[in-house]
């Protein structure tokens, strides 16, 4: 406690000197020789500063702003032409599909063309080939009925014959025939022939 | 995180070094004399003799005396040109400020045609002055005011690199110095004047002879009485103050963080002392905020104060 007493008794008695000489050291007293030298100095560092390092820094900061600002818009710009571009080729897309569907539903019509016209065909070809076939069938049927027709002729002839041969000897048919050819003459038998 | 402590640390050792070498080295011819003990005034005062780290043993602080000329006369005025520490100082951190930014700015040419954007530091750089320029500058400067962000800029950046010059071992703060805030304040008023010239052309008179045309006539001359003296008073409070807040804020943080280095030396204890030291190293902690905030407001309220004259405030 005595140091401490001690100590502030020696920090007072150390400044009071310097107190007791204002004239030598006074704190306000301008010293005119550095106002000219800080107005010199200070003067050469504000010019050589604003037109060496604040100018370029400023104009540097500026600049890259400016190519920000220029990159954003030009990103703005690519972006609405992409978008641009894009509605076109939707476009252009739904126009193709478009497109193409109607060449397919063309397809489609004609190949239902084709295919009504082969069926068509086919379905008049077939008519043909069955009224060609019902007319063979019916010249067929003709012949087979005139040749039926003939051999029935013929079986009753052969049969008839049979019967006309049993029947020959017969009076009454031997009477018949002769009279018949009593009948007969020369001319009647060419003009039967 | 880690960097920053060793670096506070090397601060106040730089700062504890360069007390107890300034009030223990024997006195160089051609500088100024203090009061024995007397370690804060030589440090937060400009003189003709500058302190440098020696070599190897760079804790030691050497006393160089920079040369005198003689004064030159100027009308009635004696002005004395001679180099001084804050002069140092001031060279020096416009050099370096002027390299980092040129830096920046090149790197910024070369990046932008490469990749388009610089990196790393001028990237920061690049964001403390699109800062400055577009959240303090150009919405206080009024419309089309853009001319003088530049000025606004190399307010903010020569400050902040003098305020911070003054926190490294064996620098000194010239914002610190009453001759170089005052001087930044003249020239800011000078520049908000001629802003307001620029801006209103024959209007701004009107900031300097109160002659307000919605008064009945009879008020206006008693008005114009009273007023006018309080706006041309206005017109120099307004630099006066910047010029006295960087001052005094610059000093009181040194003075402060000298001070408690110094409660080290007079306990004479490892035990009593590490209180004092852990309280410099918040206050150099603070100090670090205090540069940037003062650099800001300096340069914020030049903004504003041209901008309020340009807009023609009556």
């Amino acid at each position: 406690m005595r140091t401490l007493a001690r100590s502030f008794a020696l920090v007072a008695l150390s400044a009071m000197p310097a107190a007791a000489e204002p004239a030598s050291k006074n704190l306000l007293e301008p010293n005119y020789g550095l106002m000219v030298w800080t107005l010199v100095i200070f003067v050469v560092l504000a010019f050589i500063l604003a037109r060496f390092a604040f100018g370029p820094i400023t104009k540097a900061v500026e600049a890259r702003e400016k190519a920000l600002e220029d990159a954003i818009n030009a990103a703005q710009r690519d972006r609405e032409e992409a978008a641009r571009i894009l509605a076109e080729h939707r476009a252009a897309l739904d126009a193709s599909r478009g497109e193409a569907q109607k060449l397919i539903a063309e397809a489609r019509v004609a190949a239902e063309r084709v295919r009504a016209e082969l069926i068509e065909q086919a379905r008049a070809e077939q008519a043909a080939m069955i009224a060609r076939a019902r007319q063979e069938i019916e010249g067929e049927k003709t012949n087979a009925i005139a040749q039926l027709r003939r051999e029935a002729v013929d079986l009753a002839i052969a049969g008839a014959s049979k019967v006309v041969e049993r029947n020959l000897d017969q009076t009454a048919n031997r009477q018949l025939v002769e009279s018949f050819l009593a009948g007969l003459t020369s001319d009647s038998v060419a003009a039967s022939r | 995180m880690k960097l920053g402590s060793v670096l506070l640390a090397l601060v106040i050792a730089g700062s504890t070094a360069g007390a107890q070498q300034v009030a223990e080295a024997p006195h160089v011819a051609g500088c100024e004399e203090y009061a024995p003990g007397d370690f804060i005034t030589p440090h937060i005062s400009d003189s003709h003799c500058i302190d440098v780290p020696g070599f190897p043993r760079f804790w030691e602080v050497h006393e160089v005396v920079l040369p005198r000329w003689t004064p030159v006369h100027i009308g009635g005025a004696t002005i004395d040109l001679s180099p001084t520490k804050h002069l140092v100082f001031l060279l020096l951190a416009a050099v370096l400020i002027s390299l980092i930014l040129i830096g920046a700015a090149r790197a910024h040419q070369n990046h932008t045609h490469e990749v388009g954007r610089p990196k790393g530091f001028a990237s920061g750089i690049e964001a403390m002055v699109l800062y400055i320029r577009n959240e303090v500058a150009i919405p206080n400067l009024g419309p089309h005011g853009e001319g003088y962000a530049p000025y606004i800029l190399a307010l903010f950046f020569f400050i902040l690199t003098l305020n911070l010059i003054g926190l490294v071992p064996f620098g000194s703060t010239a914002t610190g110095n009453i001759s170089v805030t005052a001087t930044l304040a003249i020239i800011t008023f000078i520049v908000v004047e001629t802003a307001g010239i620029r801006a209103n052309g024959l209007g701004y008179l009107s900031t300097i002879f109160y002659w307000n045309k919605d008064l009945p006539v009879l008020m206006r001359v008693p008005m114009f009485v009273l007023m006018t003296p309080i706006e041309i008073v206005g017109k120099f409070t307004k630099p006066f103050a910047l010029a006295i807040r960087l001052f005094a804020n610059m000093t009181a943080g040194h003075i402060v963080v000298l001070a408690l280095i110094g409660l080290v030396f007079a306990f004479k204890s490892y035990a009593l002392g590490a209180a004092p030291l852990a309280a410099a190293v918040g206050i150099m902690m603070l100090e670090l905020f205090v540069s940037f905030l003062q650099a800001f407001i300096f340069s914020l309220l030049a903004s504003v104060f041209i901008g309020q004259m340009r807009e023609g405030h009556h």
